[in-house]
């Protein structure tokens, strides 16, 4: 072959209980080389990710580092060849701060002392060489989802890695922060690491990868130059069929104003937001992580509650003290976290998705099963879930299975008037994106209102009728969609106002 | 409309019969058999009539079982129940005592139960980042501090009248009054908790308790009327201890926390929360009456029952995790 691969897999088999995650997969990795792996929500990414770490032992199949066989036991194993990674679902320990995370299993040591002054001096060099701008003394739960994903990669990079994977880095990341996470995965690459990431953008691929390989259905598709690909192509590779319509909004006709917010305020979050929405409409909401679009919508659903201002649908003023209160008046929130906030975790799907609309459903507060499993059943279908059965836990899905499932929870709630959706297709694959669009414009068409909370560039400006700004916690402006671009967003999210919230 | 890619996922339930037998209460079923065999080998007087004439003082204990299971499963723990029990009791021989009748006792000791358990939960619903540990250890401590006060300089109370509060100890046949109530409490309290949705939330609570407020559950009231309860029934226990033991001391319901936690526990009720059932805790709770029962007619020594118990409470922890480890090995071997 003549070709220089740091790591070679051949005929990788792994299988979980009742699913073959991966079916005799392939893929080479060229020393130095940037290569992204594509493919549709549970089509394994995750898993060969894992396999590659030694999380998971595949059942055949066989690895090569630099040439030599080689077999994973377990993690450390990777570990001692030099290869790190970066999971889907953060790792980190929000206790503890950079530099414990950073070196956590593996601690500088002298006579079974931890070297604390060594360990920060180390940590140091690392965030220096990622431009940080957080201290490693500074605890990871108060980071921003960004900043510990750099505490993720500064982990990586502690353990000298020369194979560094990233699954999904950029899902959770707004398009100024995934600029970071490029320049980051720049520097690595012209340091001579190779790399495999995950992503479900596009942009993310052409910017960033030399090659890319496809899974679909726990198979292998193929390894393709990224020069020589073009984007319906490689959607065809991916899908199985070709998407005409990545935004498919329908023509609706837009009726009164349903919902409003006046002057809402809460000391240290957001201030004076004011916006409006009609029946009908999607309104975009976006701007940088931070600029208080959850915290706000937060506050509409009585999550937390706001210190002053008004919140007022069809007319009358809410009193809303608690999420119920909400939910009743017909307030549906998706949240953004889907795994702290979305959904039971070891509970069957069937039961997440029904669990807002249970006493509806009971006779008399006793269960209705039967009524239950139709219901979940046809939402899960609905949103192309990629399931067995419902009563599978929500831990054996993929990430964007499980996105889907937190969408067709909110879906389920009948007697909607205004849904929040905040960052609804994180990690979504391609194809299901366009089905949530789908939806979207679906219940637009129904006469809803709808707020898109996103920080992805392309589906706020594709989806959405009108499009709010924020920044530092205020309503920097609001532009109509014909008249919004990219640029003209980013310049109100980044509107150097002066006035922070006080 | 199915997604575009027409995928379909089953809605037909999976395991039988098999599941049920194989099940930790199946499990424990086979044990209470077991108990009981060997009870009435070790004992010649371990039969029905003894039993049940021994059982009062401990099914008093069984009462909290169930408000305690479902503290357990909203991931919360109340230890101050023992010290209800004896506020509870002291009370309701202070006032029997002052000459009121059987009624007015009945009202002081489930009021005061009640009472306690609705400070445990305004305090745990007002303050949710303390762990409900710590403020049951404090209030723990003030309710038994309160029971010693109102004992006064002796540390005992006996109560004069023993007629009037017989009708706590009315038997149906050989079936004391008791017996009944946790067969009440059992029937109701798992039905709640299996088929209810109100069940449901419990364990919404238990297993994700950002989830369940986000999806419009109300967590904290919820949380304060399950103390409230496990406080009635606290108070109820120290009722129906004040009837057959005729007083109360500073050491009365002294670890009775423990041991309900352990009934608990043993029955398969996590305290981490959202894991369990009541029914494994009811029948576990007989095996521990049982056997308690069975080593106190042969007079052994009551801390060698304690440890005895405290090592099959580790065991039944232990016998979980690891076929749960065995199984899942065995099944990724063989899909
Ligand atoms: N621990 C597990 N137990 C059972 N099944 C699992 C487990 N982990 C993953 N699976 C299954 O394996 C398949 C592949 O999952 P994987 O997470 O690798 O997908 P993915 O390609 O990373 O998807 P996504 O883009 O949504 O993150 C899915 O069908 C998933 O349901
Ligand atoms: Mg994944």
């Amino acid at each position: 072959m003549g070709e220089d691969l740091i790591l070679e897999l051949k005929g990788i088999t792994k299988i979980f209980p009742g699913v073959k995650a991966l079916d005799n997969v392939q893929f080479q990795l060229r020393r130095g080389e940037v290569h992204a792996l594509m493919g549709e929500n549970g089509a394994g990414k995750s898993t060969f990710i894992k396999t590659i770490t030694g999380v998971h032992q595949p059942e055949e199949g066989h690895i090569y580092f630099n040439g030599k066989e080689v077999s994973f036991k377990g993690t450390k194993d990777a570990q001692e060849l030099g290869i790190a990674a970066v999971y889907q679902h953060p790792t980190s320990y929000p206790e503890l701060t950079v530099t414990e995370n950073i070196f956590i299993g593996h601690e500088i040591m002298k006579g079974g002392i931890i070297q604390w002054n060594e360990m920060n001096k180390e940590a140091e060099k690392l965030l220096g060489r990622l431009h940080a701008n957080f201290k490693v003394t500074d605890e990871v739960g108060a980071l921003t989802i960004a900043q510990q994903q750099m505490v993720e990669i500064a982990k990586a990079l502690s353990t000298n890695a020369q194979v560094i994977l990233l699954d999904e880095p950029t899902a959770a990341l707004t398009a100024n922060e995934s600029q970071e996470l490029y320049r980051i995965v720049d520097e690595l690459h012209e340091e001579g690491v190779s790399i495999i990431f995950i992503s479900h953008r596009m942009e993310d691929m052409y910017r960033l990868a030399q090659r890319v390989t496809v899974f679909r259905d726990s198979q292998y598709i193929g390894t393709y130059d990224v020069d020589g690909i073009t984007e319906p192509e490689l959607i065809k590779y991916m899908v199985g069929r070709e998407i005409t319509d990545m935004y498919p909004k329908p023509e609706v006709e837009i009726g009164e104003e349903l919902f409003r917010l006046d002057n809402l305020s809460k000391m240290g979050f957001f201030k004076d937001v004011s916006l409006n929405v009609h029946a009908g409409e999607i309104v975009g909401l976006t701007g940088l992580v931070g600029a208080g679009r959850t915290e706000t919508m937060e506050a509409v659903c009585g999550i937390t509650k706001a210190d002053s201002g008004k919140i007022i649908l069809e007319g009358k003023e809410l009193n809303i003290r608690r999420p119920k209160d909400a939910m009743k008046a017909g307030i549906i929130l998706l949240p953004e976290d889907r795994q702290k906030q979305g959904l039971i975790m070891n509970w069957g799907l069937g039961t997440n998705v029904i669990l807002p609309i249970q006493d509806e459903l009971a006779n008399n507060g006793f269960i209705n099963n039967k009524k239950e499993w139709e219901i979940g059943k046809q939402y899960l279908e609905d949103v192309d879930t990629k399931a067995v059965t419902i009563f599978d836990p929500a831990t054996s899905l993929s990430g964007g299975n499980q996105q889907k499932v937190v969408v067709a929870k909110a879906l389920v709630q009948k007697n909607m008037k205004l849904v929040i959706m905040d960052e609804p297709t994180k990690g979504v694959d391609v194809g299901a994106k366009a089905e949530i669009y789908a939806i979207m414009g679906d219940l637009a068409k129904q006469g809803y209102g709808i707020i898109l909370v996103s920080s992805e560039m392309a589906e706020v400006l594709g989806m959405s009728d009108r499009i709010y700004v924020m920044c530092k916690g205020r309503v920097t402006g609001c532009l109509d969609v014909e008249d919004a671009s990219q640029e003209k967003i980013l310049e109100l999210a980044m509107e150097q106002s002066g006035k922070e919230v006080e | 409309m199915a997604g575009k890619s027409g995928r379909t996922i089953s809605a037909t339930p999976q395991g039988g019969i098999k599941e049920k037998i194989f099940s930790w209460e199946g499990a424990l079923i086979l044990l209470l058999i077991a108990v009981n065999i060997f009870g009435a080998v070790l004992s010649p007087n371990y039969n029905m009539t003894n039993i049940l004439r021994e059982s009062p003082r401990y099914l008093a204990e069984i009462f909290m079982l169930f408000g305690m299971a479902f503290i357990l499963v909203l991931g919360d723990i109340d230890i101050s129940v023992g010290s209800i029990v004896c506020l509870t009791a002291t009370m309701g021989c202070l006032v029997s005592n002052k000459g009121m009748g059987v009624g007015a006792v009945i009202l002081v000791c489930l009021g005061v139960g009640l009472l306690c358990g609705m400070l445990n939960g305004f305090v745990a619903t007002k303050f949710t980042e303390l762990p409900t540990m710590i403020i049951t250890l404090g209030t723990q401590i003030i309710f038994r501090g309160i029971a010693e006060v109102a004992l006064g300089d002796g540390g005992s109370a006996s109560m004069t009248d023993i007629q009037s509060i017989g009708i706590l100890r009315a038997k149906v046949g050989p079936v004391p009054l008791s017996f009944f109530i946790v067969i009440i409490c059992a029937i109701i309290f798992i039905t709640v908790l299996n088929k209810t949705t109100f069940g449901r939330k419990l364990y919404a609570i238990g297993s994700n308790r950002t989830t369940a407020y986000y999806t419009g559950i109300e967590v904290q009231r919820i949380r304060f009327f399950s103390f409230s309860m496990l406080g009635f029934l606290a108070g109820l226990c120290g009722l129906f201890l004040l009837a057959s033991t005729y007083g109360a001391n500073t050491t009365t319901g002294n670890g009775f926390e423990m041991e309900v936690i352990a009934m608990c526990v043993f029955g398969g009720i996590a305290t981490t929360g959202g894991k369990g059932n009541i029914i494994g805790g009811f029948i576990a709770a007989f095996i521990i009456v049982c056997l308690r029962i069975a080593f106190g007619q042969i007079n052994m020594n009551t801390q060698l029952i304690l440890v005895i118990i405290g090592v099959m409470l580790i065991v039944s922890v232990l016998i979980p995790a690891v076929t749960n480890a065995i199984n899942s090995r065995k099944k990724t071997k063989k899909a």
